[in-house]
């Protein structure tokens, strides 16, 4: 059969978020929700994560979603403290959402209708690249939103950045920064990128983007899901208000 | 402790094995080396360092890296080894050599290249349009991983291996698991060893759809590409909703899984298996049949048997050069073993690198459906006591052979090394490289279907 064919065969694929809701299967582990739960039970779910997302509160504990890389350890632990919900939309600013939204949206204006992503690699584990590809296959399809790769820092409106940054890699991210012409945005994408995961604090490594970087979206996720991270960029164009990390 | 292994695996190397790895450790603060070769079997030494140590590189090509990296990171000297650039370590642009004459130039490619890409870097000398000579020059990627292992948690230390790919977390996962399962002795529940041979045989589909979409890509076949994303997009929907996770992380720990995910990848399969097994079966007919693109990878970074057994080449890019080297005709990790003939073709080139992939896409699906249909009861995990002591074990990832050593002192984790099959394969693209064109550069990298991550931990 030909490409032609086999393309059509196929049907309409695509999914038409952001313009629509869509979901994750119900089993997602995108997001922990912490649980009404005695202290014990708490930190018997702090003490098993191993990126430190989890901090025991009065009644209930504070999960920082920027941590954690959803191993959903703490809800096998501490079933009765945390459970795991199929929640994507996990993009957060610095700031309050309101306003931060309205500066993302005047400068979305001036990138125009159609916006440029350059993407640099900091130091992943190589699957948040196969996932922020996956936003260009047929069941997502970015260029439908007027979402564009592009090959060089000169073209580029937004810098994608994945992983952690390691030393070797500080210099090069900066400068690729710096080739990148005014106004731009920059999205730390995954949750290495965002604060560091299970490397923060660790002297291998320089640290979070946000450690060297202006960063104005993160979206974590381990590695984020394609739904993620379109809606992390409808974020950054400031057409979708992010619900912050913490909760 | 035999006085000499460094002896012992030359003598191995020059009787037709072949060198599986070098790597180093510390006991009691002295430098031990590791030698492991396979001569059918996993034989392994060790030797304490006193000095310097005698260099096997110039006979056995494939010890060239890891004697470079234990080198350059673990500060032990080799004497007589090849001469060369820093593997491990960034150079500063200003001082590499370039060359004087008008004819040859020296392009520094990477470490951020066009595209959605890992980085790392290449420093190409080309006269023109041909290759002449390709340096490697890695570890931009360096996060420090295996220290990373030590004194985690044995409960969460999987959660480790999983980041060192994420890509291929399950093999990792598996490795790791196996290797300390093995150092401890805990026997595996028939369940759970089948679960994770439906996730590291799932886990290859998706791998190597996404290096065919690639070359489909590097071929400019847009719909090519798009219909092969699009069958490895089902197989990690598949794999979300039966884990919890698009690529599977977060489910294999030590002495089985974190939670009955048997039953649940049963339902999905059920569902979804054969549907996504007949769009694959139509994109890879599809790729086949596509004269203009077979036509880019025909002849295209080919690669000889006797080069790929003297780097030591692992997984599909040796048997697209007719090597037998699959993990899983061996050591019976997978819950039902791999029957007959490995996938293999003669070429070395990249189509057949390509036809290797397809033909495993294909048997992979069958590998998923008899652990399936086995639907072993029982026990989901079995738990076991830590005890002091060492191990080495090997998967079969999407990649190839990949090994860990994990060492416990005093009740922890004191030591993990990995040998990722991205790092065994690595050497041999620079003997891919001359006699081809700038052009066919992403094809030769996109057969090779490395992962950046692996290589540089």
């Amino acid at each position: 059969m030909s490409w032609i064919g086999l393309g059509l065969r196929g049907g309409v694929l695509t999914t038409r978020y952001p313009l629509a809701p869509d979901e994750m299967p119900g089993a997602y582990r995108g997001a922990i929700e912490p649980l009404d739960a005695p202290a014990e039970r708490q930190t018997l779910g702090a003490n098993s994560c191993l990126s430190n997302a989890i901090e025991p509160g009065a009644r209930r504990a504070g999960v920082d979603r920027a941590r954690c890389f959803q191993c959903a350890q703490c809800t096998r632990v501490a079933p009765d403290a945390f459970s795991a919900i199929p929640h994507f939309e996990l993009a957060n600013v610095e700031g309050p959402a309101d306003a931060v939204r309205e500066r993302l949206r005047r400068r979305a204006r001036t990138f125009g209708r159609s916006v440029h992503v350059r993407h640099v690699d900091a130091g992943s584990d190589g699957s948040e690249e196969q996932e922020l590809m996956a936003i260009f296959n047929p069941f997502y399809d970015v260029n439908r939103l007027g979402i564009f790769l592009t090959a060089t820092p000169r073209h580029a409106d937004v810098l994608i950045v994945t992983g952690v940054v390691t030393h070797a890699m500080r210099e090069p991210l900066m400068r690729a920064f710096e080739a990148m012409p005014e106004p731009k945005a920059v999205v730390a994408l995954g949750t290495s990128a965002c604060s560091g995961g299970i490397f923060a604090g660790s002297r291998s490594v320089v640290g979070p983007v946000s450690a060297i970087l202006p960063v104005d979206v993160m979206i974590p996720g381990t590695p984020p899901a394609p739904l993620s991270i379109l809606h992390g960029l409808w974020v950054t164009l400031g057409r979708a208000i992010a619900r912050g990390t913490t909760v | 402790m035999p006085a000499d292994a460094r002896a012992c695996a030359e003598r191995a190397v020059s009787e037709g094995a072949r060198l599986v790895w070098i790597f180093a450790d510390r006991i009691e603060d002295k430098p031990v080396l590791h030698y492991v070769v396979d001569d059918g079997e996993l034989r392994h030494w060790v030797m304490p360092v006193e000095g310097e140590v005698s260099s096997i590189a110039a006979g056995v090509p494939a010890a060239d890296w890891y004697e470079r990296e234990i080198a350059e990171r673990f500060g032990v000297t080799f004497r007589g080894s090849i001469e060369g650039r820093p593997l491990t370590r960034v150079e500063p642009a200003e001082t590499l050599r370039r060359h004087e004459s008008g004819e040859v130039s020296t392009v520094l490619y990477g470490p951020i290249r066009s595209g959605v890409v890992e980085s790392a870097r290449w420093i190409v000398e080309t006269a023109g349009e041909d290759f002449v000579d390709v340096y490697p020059s890695m570890f931009f990627k360096h996060r420090g991983l295996e220290e990373r292992f030590v004194g985690t948690p044995l409960e969460l230390a999987p959660f480790v291996a999983e980041h060192v790919s994420g890509a291929t977390a399950s093999s990792h996962a598996a490795a790791f698991c196996r290797t300390v399962e093995k150092a401890v002795g805990i026997e595996v529940p028939e369940r759970a060893r089948a679960a994770r041979a439906v996730l590291v045989e799932l886990e290859r589909i998706h791998q190597h759809l996404d290096s065919l979409a690639k070359l489909a890509d590097d071929g400019s076949l847009s719909v090519g590409s798009a219909v092969t994303f699009a069958v490895k997009e089902r197989v990690h929907r598949l794999l979300c909703d039966a884990t919890g996770n698009r690529f599977s992380r977060g489910v294999i720990c030590v002495g089985g899984t974190r939670f009955d995910v048997f039953e649940r990848l049963r339902a999905c399969c059920e569902r979804d298996l054969d549907a996504a097994e007949r769009h694959a079966i139509a994109a890879i007919d599809g790729l086949t049949g596509t004269q203009s693109l077979l036509d880019r990878l025909i002849g295209t970074g080919r690669l000889t048997k006797s080069e790929v057994e003297a780097y030591g080449g692992v997984g599909p890019v040796a048997r697209g050069s007719g090597i037998s080297c699959d993990v899983r005709t061996r050591d019976g990790y997978l819950y039902t073993p791999l029957r007959g003939e490995e996938a293999r073709e003669r070429n070395g080139d990249a189509v057949s690198r390509a036809l290797v992939r397809m033909s495993e896409v294909r048997r992979s699906f069958q590998l998923v459906r008899n652990a399936l249909d086995a639907n072993p009861s029982g026990e989901y995990l079995a738990r076991g006591r830590l005890s002091d002591g060492s191990a080495l074990a090997r998967v079969e990832s999407p990649q190839g052979e990949l090994l860990y050593f994990v060492r416990f002192a005093n009740g922890s984790i004191a030591r993990v090394a990995i040998r990722s099959a991205s790092f065994a394969n690595w050497p041999l693209f620079v003997p891919s490289l001359p006699g081809n064109i700038f052009t066919d550069f992403s094809f030769i990298e996109h057969s090779f279907g490395a992962v950046q991550a692996e290589v540089d931990r």
